[in-house]
């Protein structure tokens, strides 16, 4: 019985995963980007994909008739999974240096850039020497970062690093960090939206250079190319202008929504429904899963680490020690990220998201259940034997039963770590709530009410959690 | 000990048992004949116990024989499930199963092991309520009982299995005084319907009154054995009446 509803189980995570992805007749490529990137790359108020590079690479792939998915993440993340091997190119803002070079090829630039240095409104910053002692904040993996980390030593300021365009931009405007450095075009967009910071070398952009489409070097060659036939083909029909105009002359409004949509909580509710409902979905979807994979994952570790046999204890022993002492975060860049570069599979993130919550979770519920076990008075398994039950039948009616009663608070409570753990898998670039709430604030810079939105929609989530698992707990008892 | 059933139930041979330096059981070699009943008695940490308990394999020999119904079960390859069915245990501690009620404590293995259906099962299992004279305590939870009750059950519990040998390690010795009497009673009452029984227990009036034969154990030998009679009014072993002149005069 027991296997039985693992199976379905493992059809249904792998119905849920792999989504069919290639259609027979045309090229299909799988594009990462970084969706916090406007006006390049951001959600629009229909939480549409949107931006200069979207619209660019809708184009190519019209004309050049391909398709492809389009994978949202942070820039760090998008880069490497093209890197690796995990997808076929990126389109994200990125500056051909020479240095990336080195690990992609780069298609013709559609996009010609600077490093801007950025203050707060009036701000007492007037120069870089001012900057003496301050904190400079900074996106992990950028051109613009790297330009910043090359003036560190000379202007004597301190880095703090973020994964994301909006948060750091937050930072500086509500005065944490002094200044921050950003590609020209993604500032003066953000600052036309009503950020409240100043470039202060408009005229003098630092490092110039030019963004570019890249893919893995030496792969994905006639993808290469058929980008840039189509770009040229665009940029000589005026397409790729019109692309442009479109949004470096657009107010905000017309894609983050109405200032009435985006000044009140409900206003932001009313506008993003559709995709906190989507999110809040993902979060439901990754977490039930995880909570029964991981449930059985650790039950089976915890039979395993009471087992008669020393070297089966061992090995329970040792899966929990080594999955509880790694960071969640760590764990999911790895399989996600770094496996699939040795082996050469690739692994759908949700997937990677499920594996990486089974194998964590499962290491703490397998030292409790566990302990739970060992907690059972060794008398009741050796009354079981004497009466001739075999070690399996005595460990299912006898101790399971009582073992599983005293964990049932233990849990309750690795239920709600689990639920709360699926927020760091926006880290890999699942669409899940928290990930959902980053694109949001990233379009309309409402960071204070998009995240009491989201913390209270999580704090709801675990109380109803938590009312069944009470439930649960008293149908037991 | 009737001399018609003069077939030997138990057979150790040479049996030793150490943890580490302490060496628990030396060279213990004794037959058990069926309907016998084997009083084992000694100081605490004397090794009974643990013989007791390697009778249905809870602890292994290191060396030696150990034969109970035919089935040798110091060979590896014997299948210890089988013959464990056909031996019943009773601890000091009782060890009810905790998470069933009195009835589904005494039918659990005969089901469990598909010796009885439900019905067969249940009805057997009322019929010894009524021999341990605990007919109304059925369907009630195991952790209301009182101590005696619960000794009581578990004797129940082990007859379900239809034994034919009982191993009893000290089942009174967790008891309060005014409960050891009902105990016992029923022990008495299981002896004189033919059981095989090898009890270890402090009960030296239980011994004379109920043994076939008394086996006195200390530093882990077998030190003197014979009948109450022998045992309790001519011992000849020097560490035997240096025990008895002790608990006599407690």
């Amino acid at each position: 019985m027991f296997k039985k509803y693992l199976l379905g189980l493992v059809a249904l995570v792998a119905l849920l995963t792999f989504v069919p992805t290639a259609k027979a007749a045309e090229p299909h490529y799988i594009i990462t980007t970084d969706a916090t990137y406007a006006p390049f790359t951001f959600q629009d108020k229909n939480n549409n994909y949107v931006g200069i590079e979207q619209d660019t690479m809708a184009a190519v792939a019209k004309r050049e008739g391909f398709t492809y998915t389009m994978r949202p993440m942070s820039f760090n993340s998008a880069a490497q999974l093209v890197s690796n091997g995990q997808a076929d190119g990126i389109i994200a803002g990125m500056s051909i240096t020479p240095e990336r070079r080195e690990v992609y090829d780069f298609s013709t630039p559609y996009y010609k850039t600077g490093v801007a240095w950025i203050v707060k409104k009036h701000s007492k910053i007037k120069s870089l020497a001012d900057l003496k002692g301050q904190t400079v904040a900074l996106k992990t993996g950028t051109a613009a970062s790297e330009y910043g980390k090359s003036l560190q030593s000379k202007y004597g300021f301190k880095i703090k690093y973020f994964n994301d365009t909006d948060t750091m931009y937050n930072d500086v405007s509500v005065g944490n960090s002094a200044a921050t450095f950003e590609d020209m075009p993604v500032i003066q967009y953000a600052i036309k939206n009503g950020m409240s910071l100043t470039v202060m070398n408009a005229n003098n952009p630092g490092n110039a250079g030019s963004y570019g489409f890249a893919v893995e070097k030496g792969q994905n060659k006639a993808l290469l190319a058929s980008f840039n036939r189509g770009f040229a083909a665009i940029k000589k029909d005026g397409s790729y202008d019109k692309i442009v105009t479109k949004y470096l002359g657009a107010k905000q409004a017309t894609f983050s929504g109405s200032k009435k949509d985006n000044s009140s909580i409900l206003g932001i509710l009313k506008s993003n429904q559709n995709a906190l409902l989507k999110g809040l979905w993902q979060t439901i979807k990754l977490t039930v899963i995880a909570i029964v994979l991981a449930s059985l994952w650790g039950v089976l570790l915890g039979v395993l680490g009471i087992s008669e046999f020393k070297w089966v204890r061992g090995i329970s022993t040792t899966i929990i020690y080594l999955f509880r002492g790694l960071p969640l975060m760590v764990l999911a860049f790895f399989i996600y990220i770094g496996l699939p570069g040795v082996t050469g599979i690739k692994i759908p993130a949700f997937t990677a998201g499920i594996i990486t919550l089974i194998l964590n979770e499962g290491a703490y519920t397998g030292a409790f259940v566990r302990g739970g076990f060992e907690a059972v008075d060794r008398g009741q398994m050796e009354a079981a034997r004497s009466l001739g039950l075999p070690y399996g039948h005595a460990m299912r009616k006898v101790i399971m039963p009582q073992g599983l009663r005293i964990m049932v608070p233990s849990f309750i409570n690795q239920f709600i770590i689990t639920l709360k753990d699926t927020s760091i898998l926006s880290a890999i670039g699942l669409l899940e709530l928290t990930q959902t709430g980053t694109l949001i604030v990233a379009r309309n810079s409402q960071g204070f009410r998009v995240w009491a939105i989201i913390a209270i929609i999580y704090l709801i989530v675990i109380t109803l959690l938590t009312w069944l698992s009470n439930w649960v707990e008293n149908k037991i008892k | 000990m009737t001399e018609a059933q003069n077939k030997v139930k138990v057979h150790v041979e040479k049996v030793n048992k150490s943890y580490g330096e302490n060496h628990v059981l030396r060279d213990i070699s004794i037959d058990i004949a069926a309907n016998e009943v084997v009083v084992m008695i000694g100081p605490s940490g004397s090794g009974k116990s643990t013989f007791l308990r390697m009778l249905n394999q809870l602890e292994t020999p290191d060396n030696g024989t150990i034969v109970v119904d035919g089935f040798d079960i110091s060979d590896k390859s014997t299948d210890i499930n089988k013959v464990r069915e056909n031996i019943g245990m009773v601890f000091q501690n009782f060890n009810l199963f905790n998470n069933y009620t009195v009835l589904e404590n005494i039918m659990l293995a005969p089901v469990e092991l598909g010796k009885m259906d439900k019905a067969a099962a249940e009805k057997k299992a009322r019929e010894l309520l009524d021999v341990v004279n605990l007919a109304d305590k059925a369907d009630v939870s195991v952790n209301s009982l009182s101590g005696g009750q619960k000794q009581r059950i578990a004797i129940a519990r082990a007859l379900a299995m239809s034994p034919d040998v009982m191993l009893f390690d000290e089942p009174t010795s967790a008891l309060d005084p005014e409960m050891v009497g009902d105990v016992l009673e029923v022990m008495k009452n299981l002896a004189g319907t033919g059981m095989t029984m090898i009890i270890v227990t402090h009960e030296m009036g239980f011994a004379k009154q109920v043994a076939d034969r008394v086996v006195f154990f200390e530093s882990g030998k077998i030190q003197e054995s014979g009948t109450p009679e022998q045992i309790f009014n001519a011992p000849k072993n020097a560490r035997l009446q240096e025990f008895l002149s002790k608990i006599m005069h407690a």
